[in-house]
């Protein structure tokens, strides 16, 4: 490792695969530190039967999202590595803890932010516009897309803005299924049209298009489905400016004497030694929870509130995702004729929020918009999904051949605002077991969101019904039928940027107001949390960024 | 050296996963073992090695020992068959390896497998038991008309014989488990009609014309207009 670099890139994800990426295509040095482990994509067990797996693959808590799931290390909790929650709230904290961290397993849904997700509060009131409008970011979309690779289609819907020429790949056909939801949508105004997604659908750069198999989530080592290991790590190292540091927790940010950030502080997991890396500017994308953290405990020259908390911002609006869902049958979809329908193993068609103008009209009595995610078909049989059986012998086999491909899963993600019960803190308590302190959560929803999930619940019956089926799945009251916070793994917000200094972290690149060179590339900065799934908005603003800084570097001004 | 009974065989993929223990030495009378269903609900979690956080996806082993007696084995896999028997050119439960899997399910060290276990282990020996009253035989040495009237009785949701509640929340649990250890097999594949992890170059094919077709007169029936 060199003394110092031109950048301390935190996290090795979206945020700082990208940031990485961009400076060392500038020609700026990067030390990029990742506290998990190193992690290899050739290791991935692309065709690998469940069969062959303990227990057919099944979640455990050793591996919660299956055996072949790409996380190593990490999960719903960390040894030695806990959090809190605050007395009555529940909150979920995923932690991946590898090289690439959640882009190893994302389902790589890529929907970009609209006009009105900009500038949420213009539109009722609520939470906070953000410091850019979409027609600032879509220059960017554009370039970030072309250069992960997103198949899809321009729907042209409200809200649901379209990608330049030439940028998406294109998506793979609907499914019978897919076609079947589409024909019930039609009469009632729900459209089920091309979802978009970070999976390749023809050859680019090493990369290879999907070859119709093999769970996105366990990885993807033919470089298909996006995520940062097979991609944008690959491509800064081959510039030869790019280190990679696993094991080094980072735990503070350094100040010099003039307030200037000069690295960071960070345990060698391996040794347990506490080092020290040095750079011109520092780039945090821990991760919307690790790099609140780590500024929650950067207390230079006692400020006890820590970074770019000035305004007292670092951990307020938290938000994640709204989750919900149905299940449902349809005798209609019985006894189909059979084919391969694993398709690009993932959404194919998607239902996007269709009413806005009813919100807009003030006609619900929820502010935001929701998107369903849809999955059904001919999938590979699980291990968990013979639970709703009877009787047995020749008339439980007939039984479940004519079930088979007729079930279909509706799955709500939504819009949540942010709210003064929700936020992290650090525990004045509890650290883990490097001696860092670590964070406390408080999440509660409000009736913005759980009206939400009535409506979902309303629309899906009356697509049902449209359609013939009946629902599998008990529809619960939104209280009970909402997710719990974190568990949708898009929580966002906790260092918001903003057009001042008095109530936000950072400015509109990420560049944080109390420290000029540092900066924040992940979903800390989100002002508000549309539902149209991160990832693909932290990559455009990382990009956005990372041209930011390198032209800063050129110009000597870090 | 005994000739193995089919419950025992063991299918390909053990060559793959690294069993620790074998328990071909246990005893076979299930008789001896008196009431074991009496423990229903009260046996105590198996404490053994897990999976860990990051196992060698590519050469996966189980790292549990199987803790199924004999006796269990062999009522499992009666009942497995009895659940998924063979025919119309289908293997049953058992020669496709279901009670070394429903065995290797409850000795897993998770707090769900062994709620599972605690189910499944005084259910199999209370089947032994309603045999033995029922017709004089453990349950696998049972004429199909004494298994079956005991499967009428805990089979079906809604129709449970009072007071077999325990037996019929048993009996689901260990239909679930056949099914799905069943239907993940390459012969559970074939019968359920799964033909997919088929990868190929070239755009994604989507439905034949004959399922496109068959969907359209479909949706068409129900007054729907395709799209």
């Amino acid at each position: 490792m060199a003394d110092t670099y031109d950048a301390v890139v935190v996290g090795s994800g979206a945020g700082g695969g990208m940031s990485a990426y961009m400076l060392t295509q500038a020609g700026a040095s990067v030390l990029m530190l990742e506290a998990g482990s190193d992690y290899d994509p050739n290791t991935t067990p692309m065709l690998n039967l469940q069969y062959n797996a303990p227990l057919r693959g099944t979640s455990t808590p050793d591996k919660p999202f299956g055996y072949y799931d790409a996380t190593v290390g990490g999960g719903w909790d960390v040894p030695g590595e806990p959090y809190t929650t605050a007395k009555g709230s529940n909150f979920m904290w995923y932690r991946t803890r590898m090289l690439g961290g959640r882009t190893n397993h994302w389902a790589r849904n890529s929907f970009r932010a609209g006009p009105y997700d900009f500038k949420p509060k213009t539109r009722d009131g609520l939470g906070f516009d953000w410091p850019i409008s979409y027609e600032d970011l879509e220059p960017w979309y554009d370039r970030a897309e072309k250069l992960v690779g997103v198949y899809g289609a321009n729907t042209g819907l409200e809200n649901h803005p379209s990608a330049g020429p030439g940028v998406l790949h294109d998506p793979p056909a609907f499914r019978v299924w897919e076609h079947f939801l589409a024909a019930g949508g039609k009469p009632l105004g729900i459209p089920v049209v091309p979802a978009r997604r970070a999976v390749l659908t023809r050859n680019m750069d090493s990369r290879l298009a999907c070859y119709w198999a093999s769970p996105c989530g366990r990885g993807c080592s033919i470089g298909s489905a996006f995520q940062s290991t097979t991609s944008l790590i690959p491509w800064a190292k081959k510039t030869g400016k790019l280190t990679v540091q696993t094991g080094a927790m980072v735990y503070e940010v350094v100040l010099d004497a003039k307030g200037k950030a000069s690295g960071v502080r960070y345990i060698d997991k391996a040794s347990g030694a506490h080092r020290e890396a040095k750079g011109r500017v520092v780039v945090l994308a821990a991760s919307t929870g690790e790099t609140a953290r780590i500024l929650l405990n950067s207390k230079p020259n006692g400020r006890s509130e820590g970074l770019a908390n000035t305004a007292g911002q670092v951990g307020r609006n938290l938000t994640d995702t709204v989750g919900a869902s149905l299940s449902a049958y349809f005798p209609a979809l019985e006894g189909r004729p059979i084919y391969n329908e694993d398709g690009a193993m993932g959404l194919h068609a998607y239902i996007p929020f269709w009413q806005y103008k009813e919100v807009a009209a003030g006609k619900f009595d929820f502010p935001r918009g929701y998107h369903m995610e849809i999955g059904g078909g001919f999938g590979e049989p699980g291990i968990g999904g013979f639970d709703s059986y009877d009787g047995y012998g020749a008339g439980l086999r007939a039984e479940v051949n004519k079930r088979y491909g007729a079930r279909i899963g509706f799955t709500q993600r939504g819009e949540m605002i942010p709210n003064d019960k929700t936020f992290c803190e650090l525990d004045p308590v509890a650290k883990d077991k490097y001696g860092i302190p670590v964070l406390r959560f408080s999440f509660a929803w409000s009736d913005h969101e759980l009206n939400q999930v009535k409506h979902f619940q309303n629309a899906v019956k009356q697509l049902v019904d449209k359609l013939g089926g009946r629902l599998l799945t008990e529809v619960l009251p939104p209280q009970k039928a909402i997710s719990t916070g974190g568990e949708i793994i898009h929580e966002v917000g906790t260092a918001r940027m903003g057009n001042n200094a008095k109530d936000s972290s950072t400015d509109s690149f990420g560049r944080t107001w109390d420290v000029d060179n540092l900066y924040l590339a992940d979903g800390a900065v989100f002002c508000s949390n549309p539902h149209k799934n991160p990832t693909i908005t932290i990559l455009t603003l990382a990009m956005r960024q990372g041209d930011h800084i390198a032209a800063r570097l050129a110009k000597g001004e870090l | 050296m005994e000739k193995l009974l089919p419950e025992l065989v063991e299918v390909d993929r053990r060559t793959t996963l690294r069993w620790f223990a074998v328990f071909a030495a246990a005893p076979l009378a299930a008789c001896g073992e008196t009431a074991r269903s009496a423990m229903w609900g009260g046996l105590k979690p198996i404490s053994a090695p897990t999976i860990g956080r990051n196992p060698d996806m590519l050469k996966p082993t189980v790292p549990w020992p199987l803790t199924m007696t004999r006796a269990e084995r062999v009522a499992c896999a009666a009942l497995s068959d009895l659940i998924l028997p063979a025919g119309a050119g289908a293997s049953s439960a058992s020669q496709v390896g279901v009670p070394a899997f429903i065995d290797e399910w409850i000795s897993a060290p998770y707090e769900t497998q062994q709620a599972h276990r605690a189910l499944i282990v005084p259910g199999l020996a209370w089947l032994d038991e309603e045999a033995m009253k029922r017709g004089g035989s453990t349950f696998a040495a049972s004429t199909p008309a004494v298994q079956a009237s005991i499967a009428d009785d805990i089979a079906y949701a809604g129709k449970v014989k009072p007071g077999m509640e325990k037996p019929a929340a048993f009996f689901a649990r260990m239909r679930s488990l056949t099914l799905g250890a069943y239907y993940t097999t390459p012969e559970g594949w074939k019968q359920i009609g799964y033909v997919g992890n088929r990868p190929y170059t070239g755009p994604y094919k989507g439905p034949t014309p004959e399922a496109m077709a068959d969907i359209k007169r479909r949706v068409e029936a129900m007054g729907l207009t395709f799209v």
